[in-house]
């Protein structure tokens, strides 16, 4: 995907990655790393101490004990969190600014936090597994329509009115006016912050429609949430909702109580999580 | 978000009837006999095969209910249906009793059935609900236990590592801290031998300084006696006045730097005090009194009269603190005190006191005054001279004696310098050896007879110097310029003494010496004309520029009887020679007046 590699060249010349947030990710899947390791790390930036320390102590972890320090931090959620809380911060600098008509940065952002907090839910809830990964997933699955807005911002927006009007796929019509789309831009970007293989693979593939994932990892999980987002009007691109692929509506509609008590609680988890994805705070 | 949202969510992929269906369901099940129908909000009916609200012709029975009513009976043409609201599903249940079965709602008891039945079935999809909800919240707990376990998995993981690393940083300190020691070491090792090369060279180096120095001397202490006038006497005085303190210094920097390279052996020789002390009067008296100074020297009593030692070496410390204190004071007193300070076993501890009214030196300084190249201040090099090294090398001998220095002084009023040293009394008997001097005197009043000397000897300064002296003391010289030269000399020559160099080229004094011992003892003397004759070895003095404690050792082994140490000094020539002559009853030097002699001179051995 040269087009993709491409864009990424040109965005990374306007924009670096975000340092702290990829040298997390990289200790996390060294599994040598340790929590003095992590302290060091993020020492580095002591904005982010302040802030992390904030999300530590929200309700969202809900600890009895007060955490002070990133290396109790560490102790207390664990590294996978921490990441997750990390790659946070990190996006949410990147998602700022940026008010078009036709492309929103704001809304894209709230999309990707309902996204995350879905997808969270639902490995957790139906599937009974770890989230710490499906969450970034979803946190992270559209940061390639930043890239893309960033250094091609008309032509994105020309793919966004193509979407609206036709039958056609978001994906399409990005590689129609950019030559490459969201998906393939992102899984480039992304391989550069180390993140694990399968994270790779479900964002590049939340939009495919002709693979067969299973149902329990991370890109169908990520396509289910990215379908119910939309539904609850957080879509990223307001205006036409894609269908979910035929096996995965097939898996809702045989859990649908199950969805259904997710959707009834979804409202109650944002709130737990409004520090995470909601702008910066006057403080 | 309510109900009908969420129901939004997944009208797409269901009809969104799941629920009613299953309300259906129940309902049969508690009243089969009856037929149901939902009218859900949007109309539609469930199950839409039939429509319970149009009559047998196809017409449209009215529906008016409110969710209050309860049931109610619509007024259809078979009379047997009836609605009641079911709000919680938005819905409207029709019902259709058999209408054979006589009965109507007005009769309160199927009233009461048929609500009791909606609430159970209401009731059975909520505990559905909860059911799941419960699962849910299992699947939860268990996911939350196994981050818990990873999380106390994964803190272990990282406290063994986190105790890896350390250890690994003690070991890799402790490593560091090992190199760093032998490199010290190491460090430590080269220092100590360039600081003994260092000591070495200064000890050769001022050697090799004593020999020119010593003809310096020599000659103009020669050039003294051949009739200056005036001016010319005035100039080889300065000559020798130079000479003189250039030669005290470099014995002090020699003696310094055997001292601290361990290289002085103290002797253990009987002495008594008063010879010691009469020695240093000798010195200083006189010139003393020249510049208006009293000088007293005061002997303890009690103090034993012999003791055992080093008299050699208390004498210089005497010389130096003696010599101070005169040099600091311009009139007033010093007095030399003698006194015993303790008695310990066979041991008594001697208490030497110099006391002065001089100068004084400054509290500041006091500490530093035995320092090396330390005087009381910057000043007084320039004012008095000296090196700085004398009271260094007083307090070296001090503690090399294992006693104690010390200063006592107040500037302007003087000083008192005081050193204690443990000696050994010795019974009067261990002095019966030590009467060369009386001998010596003996000696000055026997007819004379003119010696003949041979001098062995390479440099030919050396050999001139040497040459003029014996001259002087009445010999008749023989000169040889190594030993192999000497041993021609005898073959044909007969001399009364050998004054033989050490250092020499083909055949060193050593061999020689050797040689000559072991010519006497053997029948090949009697092809030495110088050797034929005699009854008793030759004696034979060493002359070195070394004056180490090896060398005469050396020397005595070879065979040689005595050992002078180079610059000759004058008097020490005449004494040894007197020494050795007067046992043979030659006695050649000539009483002259005895100059007084110069510390340094007397320090020489």
């Amino acid at each position: 995907m040269p087009a993709a590699e491409d864009l990424n060249a040109r965005f990374k010349n306007l924009k670096t990655l975000p340092h702290v947030a990829v040298r997390v990710t990289q200790l996390v899947n060294s599994e040598t790393g340790t929590m003095q390791d992590f302290e060091e790390l993020i020492k580095l930036d002591p904005v982010l101490v302040t802030r992390l320390l904030r999300l530590v102590n929200s309700p969202y972890y809900g600890l009895t004990h007060k955490v002070e320090s990133i290396s109790k931090a560490v102790v207390y959620v664990g590294m996978k969190n921490l990441r997750n809380l990390v790659t946070v911060e990190a996006l949410r600098v990147m998602f700022a600014g940026g008010k078009k008509e036709g492309f929103s940065r704001k809304k894209l952002w709230l999309h990707s936090a309902t996204v995350a907090m879905l997808s969270e839910m639902i490995a957790r809830r139906i599937f009974g597994m770890e989230s710490e990964d499906y969450f970034l997933a979803g946190i992270m699955h559209d940061i390639g329509l930043i890239v893309e807005d960033q250094v091609h911002g008309e032509k994105l927006l020309e793919a966004c009115s193509l979407y609206l009007s036709g039958e056609r796929q978001l994906v399409t019509c990005e590689q129609e006016t950019i030559g490459t789309d969201h998906c393939q831009v992102g899984a480039v970007l992304l391989r550069e912050w180390m993140l694990s293989d399968e994270i790779l693979e479900a964002i590049r593939s939340h939009h495919d429609r002709k693979q067969e994932f299973s149902v329990t990892s991370i890109a169908s999980v990520l396509q289910i949430a990215d379908f119910l987002a939309s539904k609850l009007n957080h879509a990223a691109i307001p205006g036409r909702i894609d269908s979910l692929p035929k096996h995965l509506a097939g898996h809702v509609r045989d859990m649908l109580a199950n969805y259904k008590i997710i959707i009834r609680d979804l409202p109650l988890e944002m709130a737990k999580a409004t520090n995470l994805y909601e702008a910066d705070d006057p403080a | 978000m309510n109900k009908s949202d969420s129901d939004d969510v997944f009208t797409e992929l269901t009809q969104g009837s799941e629920e009613l269906q299953e309300f259906l369901d129940r309902m049969r099940e508690q009243f089969p006999a009856a037929l149901f129908q939902l009218r859900a909000g949007n109309g539609r009916l469930l199950p839409p095969e039939f429509n319970l609200l149009q009559d047998a012709a196809g017409r449209a029975v009215p529906l008016l209910i409110s969710p209050e009513e309860g049931i109610v009976r619509i007024n259809d043409a078979g009379g047997n249906l009836h609605a009641v609201a079911v709000p919680q599903l938005s819905a409207i249940l029709l019902i259709k009793l058999p209408d054979s079965s006589g009965i109507g709602f007005d009769n309160p008891a199927l009233s009461g059935f048929i609500s009791c039945c909606i609430d159970l079935a209401l009731l059975k999809h909520e505990q559905r609900i909860l059911k799941l909800e419960n699962q849910q919240i299992q699947r939860q707990i268990k996911v939350l236990n196994q981050q818990h376990y990873k999380l106390i998995e994964d803190n272990y993981r990282q406290y063994r590592q986190l105790q890896d690393r350390e250890k690994e940083y003690a070991q890799k300190l402790e490593k560091e801290i090992a190199r760093q020691t032998s490199e010290l070491r190491n460090a430590n090792v080269r220092l100590e031998e360039s600081s003994r090369l260092k000591n070495e060279f200064l000890a050769n180096i001022s050697h090799e300084l004593r020999t020119p120095l010593n003809a310096i001397i020599g000659f103009s202490e020669l050039l003294a006696e051949t009739g200056l006038h005036g001016e010319q006497a005035e100039y080889n005085e300065t000559i020798l006045a130079a000479g003189s303190s250039l030669l005290a210094l470099i014995n002090d920097i020699l003696d310094l730097s055997k001292i601290e390279a361990g290289r002085i052996d103290l002797e253990k020789e009987p002495f008594t005090v008063a010879e010691v002390v009469s020695r240093v009067t000798t010195l200083f008296g006189v010139p003393a009194r020249e510049e208006g100074v009293v000088f007293a020297a005061i002997i303890d009593e009690q103090l034993p009269v012999q003791l055992l030692g080093d008299a050699n070496r208390l004498q210089q410390i005497l010389i130096n603190l003696v010599g101070n204190a005169t040099k600091f004071t311009s009139d007033g007193t010093v007095e030399l005190r003698v006194d015993l300070a303790g008695e310990q076993d066979s041991e008594v501890l001697v208490r030497f006191t110099v006391k002065d009214t001089g100068i004084g030196i400054p509290v500041e300084r006091q500490k530093a005054i035995f320092e090396k190249f330390i005087q009381a201040d910057g000043s007084t090099t320039r004012k008095y001279g000296g090196t700085g090294l004398g009271l260094a090398i007083c307090k070296q001998l001090v503690s090399l004696m294992r006693g104690e220095i010390r200063l006592d002084s107040i500037p302007g009023k003087g000083s008192t310098f005081a050193f204690t040293v443990p000696l050994f009394a010795t019974p009067a008997a261990a002095m019966a050896g030590r009467h060369d001097v009386p001998l010596q005197q003996q000696g000055a009043h026997r007819t004379r007879q003119k010696a003949t000397v041979l001098l062995v000897e390479d440099n030919q300064v050396n050999q001139r110097l040497a040459s003029i002296m014996l001259r002087q003391q009445d010999c008749e010289v023989l000169v040889a310029a190594d030993g192999i030269k000497a041993l021609e000399i005898l073959k044909r020559q007969s001399c009364d003494l050998i004054l033989m160099d050490i250092q020499m080229p083909r055949l060193d004094g050593l061999a020689a010496t050797r040689k000559i011992r072991e010519l006497e003892s053997s029948p090949a003397k009697e092809q030495y004309a110088g050797l034929r004759m005699k009854t008793a070895p030759i004696p034979i003095i060493g002359l070195t520029a070394h004056a180490r404690k090896e060398d005469e050792q050396a020397s005595r082994e070879a065979g040689m009887n005595d050992f002078l140490s180079k610059p000759i000094s004058r008097d020490k020539l005449g004494m040894t020679l007197g020494k050795h002559l007067a046992k043979l009853s030659i006695l050649p030097w000539k009483e002259k007046d005895v100059r007084h002699l110069t510390p340094d001179r007397l320090k020489t051995n």
